[in-house]
C-alpha cells in the first residue's frame, strides 16, 4: 500500500503542475501554455504576457495551492480527531469565526497591518472551535456528528448576522471585504501571503508529525491510549495545526467552505486510512482541486468571474448530502 | 383543571381548550398591538399615540401623518406581523411531522429554494410581474422539500437526523447557486435581489399586505382542519397508522402546507431565519396546550417576534435600517443552541 | 355507554373461558420489503379473549406479520381478515375503531402529559367539529384506570420511567377501545419485574375485557408464562403453534432457536419454563 502510494506521488505532483499551468493560462486573456512556461523559466519584463503571468496569474495560482492544501489537511485532521466524517473548518464554523474576527477588527481600526490578519483569524477560529465543541459536548449525547454540525451551523448563522450588521453600519470600511467574504482567490495584497506562510508551514509540519498518532486515534480514544498515545496532547496539537491552517487560508482567501470536507474523503479512496498518507496526499489533492475550482470559477460564466467559494459550495453541497446518505 | 371543553349546538361542536393558553393568546395579542402602535409612532417623523389613533380611526392631524402612517409604517408593520405568523406556523408543522424539534424552513433549505426561484426570476426575466413571486417561491420551495424528503426518507432508521443534515447540505448548495446567479445578473437587479435576500421588510406596501392576508385566509382554515392529523402524526408513523390516519397522505399534505406558508412569507420579505424554529418552542414553553391551540400561540409568537425585530431594526440604528432577518438570526441562534443542549436529553430513552 | 365501562364492571368476574371463536384470521400471507418476501405464506388465527404470542429469533418475521395485520405493510399475497373482511380493504379510520396497534419503542412528543397521550387514542372516534365528548372523557378515564396510570395523569410522559411510559402507551391503545389489540415487543428494555407487570396487565385485558391480543415477544419464558397460545416462527414461516405446553418443547426450541434447553414445568403456575443447557 505504502509502496503504491509512494509511486503515485509523482503522478499527483504532475497533476498539480499541470493544473497550475492551466490555471495560469486561463483568464480574461488566454495565455498559451508555452508562454506560461517561458514566463516562469525565463521572465522577460518587456513581454506583456509575461507580466500578466508573473504579476497577476502566478500569485493567484500560488494562493490556490496554499489554501487548497491547508484547508484539506485541516479537514483531514478534524475528521480524524473527531471521528466525524462531516467535520470540516467551514461546516463547523471555524471559517466564519476567523472571518468574523478579521471583519470586526477591520471595522474598528479601518485597516489592519497584514501581519495581524492571520493572528486575528487564528484567534477567531480558536474561539469558535472552543464554542462549537463546548456546545456540542454540553448536549447530553456528547459531541456527535449531528450536534457538532448543528452548533457549527448555528454559530455560522450567528456570526454571519453580525458580519452583515457590521457591513450595513459601516459600508465604506467593508467595501473591500465584501468579495473576500464569499471566498475568493483574487485581489489580495502579497503582504498577507508572506505573513500567512509561517502559519501554513507550522500547521503542515505539526500535521505530518502527528499523522501516525491520528491513525491510532481513529480506533477510539481508549484504544489509542492503550497504544500509548497521549490523547489530550495529540488533540491539542491537532487543534493548533487546524487553527493555524484555517487562519492562514482565511487570511488569504476568505471563508472557502467544503474544500476541507471533499478532499480528505477523496484521498481516503486512493490511499486508505493511514494518516501518514492521508495528510500529504490531502495537501496535494487539495491544491489540485482548488486550482481546478478556481479555473472553473473564471470560466463558467466568463467574462464574469464567480467567487471561488461559490463554486466550492456548489460542488461541496451535494457531496455533503451524499456523505450524509452514505456514511450516517 | 386548566382544561375545559367548549361545546355548542347540543354537543355537535366541542373542542378541548387550555385556559393558560387562552390567556396567553390574549396577552400575545395585546403585546402585538402595542408593538404595532410603537412602530406607527416612531421614525423620522415621530407621532404621539393620540395622533396615531386619530390617523387610523378618525381624520389625520396632518397630511404628513397620514402619509407616514398609511403609506409606510402601517403596511410595513402589518407585513412583519403576518410574515412572522407564517414562518412560525411553517416551522411548527415541520417540527411536528418530522418529529424533529430543530426543523426550520430556513435551516433545511425550503426558504432557500423559494429564494432561488425568485432570484432566478428577477435576474433572468426582469420584466416578470411581482404577482408571480409567491407562486414561483412556492414551486421552488416545494421542489426543495420534495428533494430533501426523497433523499432523507429512503431509509427509515435515523431519518430525523438525516433530514436535518441533508437539508443543511441542500441549503448550502442552493444558496451558492443563488449567489452565482447574483454575480451573473445585471448589477441593479442583483442589488434589488440582495436587499430582499437579507430579510428586509422596508420595501413592502399594501399589495403585500393584501396578498399575504389572502394567503392567511386560505391557509388558516386548512391548518385548523389539519391540526388533528398533525397531533396524531407527531406520535410517529406507525402509531398514527394504528390510530387510523393515512400517514403518507397526511404527511404529504402537511408538508405542502408548511412549504406554502414559508414560501409565501419568503416571497414577500425574503428568507427570514430562525423564526420558524424559535416561535413554536417559545409558544410551547410559555403555555402548555394541545396542537390546535399551540398553532395559534405559535402564529402570535412569530408575529410578535418579527414585528419586534423589524421595529428594533428600523429604530435602533436610525437612519440605518437593519433588516429583520439579521435580528432574528442574532436572537434566534442562542435559542437554537439552547435547544441542541436540551433536546438530546429528552430524546434519549 | 362505552364498551369499556361495561367491560370494566365485569372486572372481578373470574377468568372468562376463551371462546373458540376467532375474529382475526390470517390466511397464506406473504409480506416483504421491496420484492423480497420476509414472511412466506403464513396462516394463523387469534382467539377472542385470549393472549396470542408470537416468538422467534431476531429477523424471523414476527414483527412483519404484526405490521401486515395492522395494515402498516401491504401483503404481497394472502390476507388478514377481521370478521371476514380483509383489513386492507376496510377504510383505515373504520378499522382503527376495531383494531389497535402499539409499535415497538414508540416515542411521545416532548412535553406531552399522560392524559394527553391517552386522549390521543380517541382519534378515530372524533370528527373535526366534535373533538371532545363525554364518551371520550369516559373512555380515557377507564383506560387510565385499567392501565394504572391515573395516578400521574398530569405528569409529562418524558419524565416517567420506562415501565410507566409503556403503561401509558397501553392506556392509549385501550382508550382506542378496539376489540383487537396488536403489540410489538411491549416489554423490550424493561426490567424483569416491570415486564411481568406489563404482561399481567395485558393478560387481564385479554381475559377480563374479552379482547383479542396479539403480542410479539422475544423472551420465551415470559411468553410461556402469560400466553394462551404461542406461535413460533423462523425464517418467515410458522414452525409450530398451540398452547404453551404443546409448543414449548425441547425439540421446538432446537428447531426454532438452535437452543439446547431443558423444558420443565413451573410447579406454581403449571407453565413450561425453558432452562438452557450449559456445557460444563
Amino acid at each position: 500500500m505504502t509502496r503504491g502510494a509512494m509511486l503515485s506521488l509523482p503522478v499527483v505532483l504532475a497533476g498539480i503542475a499541470l493544473a497550475f499551468a492551466w490555471h495560469i493560462a486561463v483568464g480574461a486573456k488566454t495565455v498559451p501554455l508555452g508562454t506560461v512556461l517561458t514566463a516562469l523559466t525565463s521572465y522577460d519584463r518587456t513581454i506583456f504576457d509575461h507580466v500578466v503571468v508573473m504579476d497577476l496569474r502566478l500569485p493567484r495560482a500560488i494562493y490556490a495551492v496554499l489554501v487548497g492544501a491547508s484547508l484539506s489537511v485541516a479537514g483531514a485532521l478534524m475528521q480524524g480527531i473527531t471521528r466525524n466524517p462531516l467535520a470540516e473548518p467551514g461546516i463547523l464554523g471555524l471559517l466564519t469565526g476567523a472571518s468574523f474576527a478579521v471583519v470586526i477588527l477591520v471595522g474598528f481600526f479601518g485597516s489592519v497591518a497584514p501581519v495581524w490578519i492571520p493572528l486575528l483569524a487564528a484567534v477567531g477560529a480558536a474561539t469558535t472551535a472552543a464554542l462549537v465543541w463546548g456546545i456540542a459536548a454540553a448536549a447530553p449525547g456528547g459531541s456527535t456528528p449531528l450536534t457538532l454540525i448543528l452548533s457549527g451551523a448555528a454559530i455560522t448563522a450567528f456570526l454571519g448576522a453580525f458580519i452583515a450588521l457590521a457591513n450595513l453600519l459601516d459600508q465604506e470600511s467593508f467595501e473591500s471585504l465584501r468579495v473576500w467574504l464569499t471566498g475568493t482567490l483574487s485581489s489580495r495584497a502579497p503582504a498577507v501571503l508572506w505573513w500567512s506562510l509561517p502559519w501554513i508551514a507550522v500547521g503542515l509540519v505539526i500535521a505530518l508529525a502527528i499523522a501516525r498518532q491520528v491513525t491510532a486515534l481513529a480506533m477510539g480514544d481508549e484504544t489509542a491510549v492503550g497504544l500509548g498515545v497521549d490523547v489530550a496532547r495529540l488533540k491539542a496539537l491537532a487543534l493548533v495545526s487546524v487553527i493555524a491552517l484555517t487562519a492562514a487560508s482565511v487570511a488569504i482567501a476568505g471563508p472557502m467552505a467544503f474544500v476541507g470536507l471533499v478532499i480528505p474523503h477523496i484521498t481516503r479512496i486512493f490511499v486508505g486510512s493511514d494518516y501518514r498518507l492521508i495528510v500529504p496526499f490531502s495537501a496535494g489533492f487539495g491544491a489540485m482541486y482548488l486550482l481546478l475550482i478556481d479555473i472553473a470559477a473564471r470560466m463558467v460564466l466568463a467574462p464574469v468571474e464567480v467567487s471561488t467559494g461559490i463554486i466550492s459550495a456548489i460542488l461541496g453541497g451535494p457531496f455533503f448530502v451524499w456523505l450524509v446518505r452514505a456514511r450516517l | 383543571m386548566s382544561v375545559f371543553v367548549l361545546s355548542g349546538f347540543g354537543g355537535r361542536f366541542s373542542w378541548q381548550l387550555h385556559r393558560g393558553a387562552l390567556l396567553l393568546s390574549v396577552v400575545l395579542c395585546a403585546t402585538l398591538c402595542s408593538i404595532i402602535a410603537a412602530s406607527l409612532m416612531s421614525g423620522s417623523y415621530p407621532l404621539t399615540i393620540r395622533e396615531v389613533g386619530q390617523t387610523l380611526f378618525a381624520s389625520a392631524p396632518s397630511d404628513t401623518a397620514k402619509t407616514v402612517v398609511w403609506q409606510f409604517r402601517f403596511p410595513r408593520t402589518l407585513v412583519a406581523a403576518i410574515v412572522g405568523a407564517l414562518f412560525g406556523l411553517s416551522g411548527a408543522i415541520l417540527q411536528n411531522i418530522t418529529r424533529n424539534p430543530l426543523a426550520d424552513p430556513s435551516l433545511v433549505g425550503v426558504s432557500q429554494g423559494a429564494s432561488l426561484a425568485v432570484v432566478a426570476a428577477i435576474v433572468v426575466f426582469p420584466e416578470i410581474n411581482q404577482v408571480w413571486r409567491p407562486v414561483l417561491a412556492f414551486v421552488g420551495a416545494l421542489a426543495v422539500a420534495a428533494l430533501i424528503q426523497s433523499i432523507a426518507m429512503q431509509r427509515t432508521q435515523g431519518a430525523t437526523m438525516r433530514f436535518i443534515l441533508t437539508g443543511i447540505g441542500v441549503a448550502a448548495f442552493i444558496a451558492a447557486i443563488t449567489n452565482a446567479m447574483l454575480t451573473y445578473g445585471n448589477i441593479d437587479q442583483a442589488q434589488a435581489a440582495l436587499g430582499w435576500l437579507a430579510g428586509s421588510i422596508h420595501a413592502v406596501g399594501w399589495a403585500e399586505v393584501w396578498s399575504l392576508s389572502l394567503c392567511l385566509c386560505i391557509l388558516v382554515p386548512l391548518l385548523i382542519w389539519a391540526a388533528r392529523y398533525m397531533s396524531v402524526l407527531r406520535m410517529g408513523a406507525e402509531v398514527a397508522t394504528g390510530l387510523g390516519l393515512r400517514v403518507r397522505f397526511a404527511r404529504m399534505g402537511l408538508i405542502t402546507l408548511s412549504v406554502a406558508l414559508a414560501a409565501f412569507a419568503v416571497s414577500a420579505v425574503g428568507p427570514l431565519g430562525f423564526v420558524g424554529l424559535v416561535a413554536p418552542h417559545l409558544a410551547r414553553r410559555l403555555a402548555h396546550s394541545g396542537v390546535g391551540q399551540h398553532l395559534i400561540l405559535t402564529a402570535l409568537t412569530g408575529a410578535v417576534m418579527v414585528a419586534l425585530a423589524d421595529h428594533i431594526g428600523r429604530t435602533a440604528f436610525a437612519p440605518i435600517q437593519i433588516p429583520a432577518g439579521i435580528l432574528t438570526a442574532i436572537l434566534g441562534v442562542p435559542v437554537f443552541l439552547f435547544l441542541i443542549v436540551r433536546q438530546s436529553q429528552t430524546r434519549q430513552l | 355507554m362505552t364498551l369499556i365501562a361495561t367491560k370494566l364492571d365485569s372486572f372481578d368476574v373470574k377468568r372468562v373461558v376463551p371462546t373458540s371463536k376467532s375474529r382475526l384470521t390470517v390466511k397464506n400471507i406473504s409480506v416483504g420489503y421491496g420484492g423480497a418476501a420476509i414472511v412466506k405464506n403464513v396462516s394463523l388465527d387469534a382467539a377472542e379473549g385470549a393472549l396470542t404470542i408470537l416468538v422467534g429469533p431476531n429477523g424471523c418475521g414476527k414483527s412483519t406479520v404484526l405490521k401486515a395485520i395492522a395494515r402498516v405493510l401491504q401483503p404481497m399475497s394472502g390476507s388478514a381478515r377481521l370478521d371476514g373482511t380483509s383489513v386492507h380493504t376496510i377504510p383505515t379510520r373504520t378499522l382503527a375503531k376495531s383494531l389497535a396497534l402499539l409499535p415497538q419503542g414508540p416515542i411521545a412528543p416532548e412535553g406531552l402529559t399522560v392524559k394527553e397521550l391517552v386522549s390521543q387514542g380517541r382519534f378515530p372516534h372524533q370528527t373535526l367539529a366534535r373533538q371532545w365528548s363525554a364518551e371520550d372523557s369516559h373512555a380515557v378515564f377507564a383506560a387510565m384506570q385499567a392501565a394504572d396510570v391515573a395516578g400521574f395523569a398530569d405528569r409529562r410522559v418524558d419524565s416517567l420511567s420506562g415501565g410507566q411510559r409503556q403503561r401509558c402507551w397501553i392506556a392509549m391503545i385501550l382508550a382506542q377501545d378496539t376489540d383487537v389489540v396488536l403489540l410489538d415487543e411491549p416489554t423490550t428494555f424493561l426490567d424483569l419485574k416491570v415486564q411481568v407487570d406489563v404482561m399481567t396487565l395485558l393478560r387481564q385485558i385479554a381475559h377480563h375485557q374479552n379482547r383479542t391480543l396479539i403480542v410479539v415477544l422475544h423472551d420465551l419464558n415470559i411468553a410461556a408464562m402469560f400466553g394462551d397460545k404461542i406461535i413460533m416462527m423462523r425464517g418467515g414461516v410458522i414452525v409450530d403453534q398451540g398452547p404453551p405446553d404443546d409448543v414449548m418443547t425441547r425439540r421446538n426450541l432446537a428447531r426454532v432457536f438452535d437452543l439446547d434447553a431443558h423444558v420443565i414445568t413451573d410447579p406454581a403456575s403449571g407453565r413450561p419454563v425453558c432452562l438452557p443447557v450449559v456445557a460444563q
